[in-house]
């Protein structure tokens, strides 16, 4: 086989692939886009478009709500989790301390305990703060990733040291090294990981399940209450799960290489 | 004993200690007090929301209790752990597991190495084009993705049916059910595998591969002999992977698509978990479950790390 076909093959392949991934997808916007008239249609493409769908989904969930929420949780949670794994990491990276290896492993090793095991107790405390269905309960449990630690500490041992002695000779301390130097050093690293962790925390669902069992107060728990209901009107649920999607999407057409290799470091979801 | 694809840093860089030269006993008490400082809060966030709570669950799992403040807890010993080794469904939601991951490695390591394989080929904005698409399912939230799914599986008017020219009640019938599972859970880890197989390719080194065309190998025999081999410490690893996190992958599309149903057909470990701690307001009953599952976590995973070492070939 010459090296041509053989590149036909692997167009093909991937091709086929790469559409079997996305219809899903597609099928969830054209339907959400047909007239409420032809849901169950079964044409490629949505024609003529409507918007119907979502007007109907807009009247049953307080749509725009429900986002600005989980926009607030996700970027509460992202924020929060980038600026405690920078300190942590950075005390990681720069310092050689008493316990240094066991409190190392002690939060990478956050993840490998089930959330079930931790969800009763975290539960009955947020019940005890009256954080129970507030965003405050549903971000704050979340604040600490042992990913985000892993990965800022190794990024920060790749700076070179000539240019943490420089600011040293400015006479700056840490503090002051950590914001003018190691920061904007670090800054793409910092904004995939910020990436990675915003999608991660918009398409988070149990603990805001857990923690706003009766409010229903972001999208996921939203489109989950359209799916429990007997005989599912599918237009206005694939127009609410589409948009729950769509900030997501866009921040990955803006960003995609970003957001790529984000995933790839973490290793992770 | 991480998991993690860690990318190695290039060079490893002089700590950024500041050496006490000329300082007060004050400061240096600062200095020494500094990395602490940094620590705090993820160190109090890591006490109240993850140690704290293991260690509470501990305590619970010796109770029986039904969660409400107003009723006593009563001390019952060791016996929530027996009725969780010896519960009847223990077993079924183990098989399920199993299933789950046997179902799931075709998309975590064939599908991925036989695309992986063919993105070789094919250069510039094309590869960039695919890759995206294979990857998209990935950011779809669960519950949205629950949602798309059960209209495409829908027995009437899903495109599922209507494209295969099928009858099946994919949701309703234990067999159906657990194929639809597996093949949901496929589609959303995929992108995630097969970045990581092309990650692995990229790392591997071409001169074997060239040195084995001149020898006049056939490029079947080059895949199989020299690139799957230099491949194996990625593929061992998704195996890993694919063990340990199945049943933490599928789970938010079983919690939305069948409840564990129809019958047990889709309950796997993870999924029993949930409903001790949360369906049978059983606190002691879901915390024993819980540390159980964690012990034995732990223990395949250290296995599985120990083994991996062993199982992979290395090209030095």
């Amino acid at each position: 086989m010459t090296d041509r076909l053989r590149a036909v093959r692997g167009h093909l392949v991937l091709a086929a692939v790469g559409l079997a991934c996305v219809f899903p997808i597609y099928w969830m916007y054209a339907t959400s886009l047909r007239r409420p008239g032809d849901v169950f249609a079964t044409s490629l493409l949505p024609w003529p478009l409507s918007l119907g769908s979502y007007r109907e989904a807009a009247r049953e969930l307080d749509v725009v709500g429900l986002l600005a929420n989980t926009a607030v949780v996700a970027v509460g949670v992202a924020v929060g989790q980038l600026l405690v794994a920078l300190l942590a990491a950075y005390a990681f990276a720069a310092y050689r301390f008493r316990g240094e290896k066991l409190l190392y492993l002690a939060m990478i090793g956050t993840w490998l305990i089930p959330f079930q095991v931790t969800m009763l107790p975290n539960y009955v405390l947020l019940y005890q703060a009256g954080l129970l269905n507030t965003l405050a309960g549903v971000i704050l449990p979340q604040l600490l990733s042992g990913v985000a630690v892993l990965l800022l500490r190794s990024h920060m041992r790749s700076i070179p040291g000539e240019l943490l002695e420089a600011a040293r000779m400015d006479g700056r301390g840490s503090w002051g090294t950590l914001w003018t130097v190691v920061v904007p050093v670090l800054r793409p690293a910092l904004a995939a990981l910020a990436i990675l962790l915003f999608v991660t925390a918009w398409n988070e669902y149990f603990w805001p399940a857990m923690v706003l069992q009766r409010s229903g107060a972001v999208i996921q728990l939203g489109i989950r209450g359209f799916l429990g209901t007997e005989g599912v009107r599918w237009g206005p649920l694939m127009a609410a799960s589409g948009l729950a999607c769509l900030p997501v999407f866009a921040l990955y057409l803006v960003l995609q290489r970003q957001v790529v290799s984000a995933f790839v470091r973490s290793g992770l979801r | 004993m991480t998991l993690l694809v860690e990318v190695p840093p290039p060079a490893p860089a002089p700590a950024a200690e500041v050496p006490p030269a000329r300082r007060s006993a004050g400061r240096r008490l600062v200095g020494a007090a500094a990395p602490y400082l940094y620590l705090a809060p993820a160190l109090a966030l890591l006490v109240v929301w993850t140690y704290r709570p293991l260690l509470q669950a501990v305590q619970l799992s010796t109770l029986s209790w039904n969660l409400l403040p107003t009723s006593p807890a009563t001390p019952v010993g060791a016996a929530n752990f027996r009725e969780v080794l010896t519960a009847p469904e223990l077993g079924d939601a183990v098989g399920v597991t199993a299933l789950f991951i046997v179902g799931l490695l075709p998309f975590t390591i064939v599908l991925p190495v036989v695309i992986a394989l063919s993105a070789r080929r094919v250069r510039g904005r094309a590869r960039t084009l695919y890759q995206a698409l294979v990857f998209a399912p990935m950011l779809v939230a669960p519950v949205a993705s629950a949602a798309i799914w059960q209209w495409l599986l829908d027995p009437g008017s899903g495109a599922v049916n209507r494209v295969l020219g099928l009858q099946v009640n994919w949701l309703a019938d234990p067999t159906a059910a657990q194929v639809a599972i597996i093949v949901v859970t496929g589609w959303h880890v995929l992108g995630f595998a097969t970045l990581i197989v092309s990650a692995g390719l990229g790392g591997t080194d071409d001169e074997y591969a060239a040195a084995a065309s001149v020898d006049g190998a056939r490029p079947r025999q080059i895949t199989w002999r020299i690139t799957l081999p230099l491949l194996s410490p990625t593929l061992v690893f998704l195996t890993l992977m694919t063990i340990l996190l199945s049943a933490q992958w599928s789970f938010p599309l079983v919690d939305t698509l069948t409840q564990g149903g129809p019958g047990d057909a889709t309950t796997s470990i993870y999924y029993l978990l949930w409903e001790y701690g949360f369906r049978s307001f059983d606190a002691g009953h879901g915390a024993a479950a819980g540390l159980v599952f964690f012990v034995v976590f732990l223990a395949v995973a250290w296995v599985l790390v120990t083994l991996s070492d062993r199982l992979s070939f290395h090209d030095d």
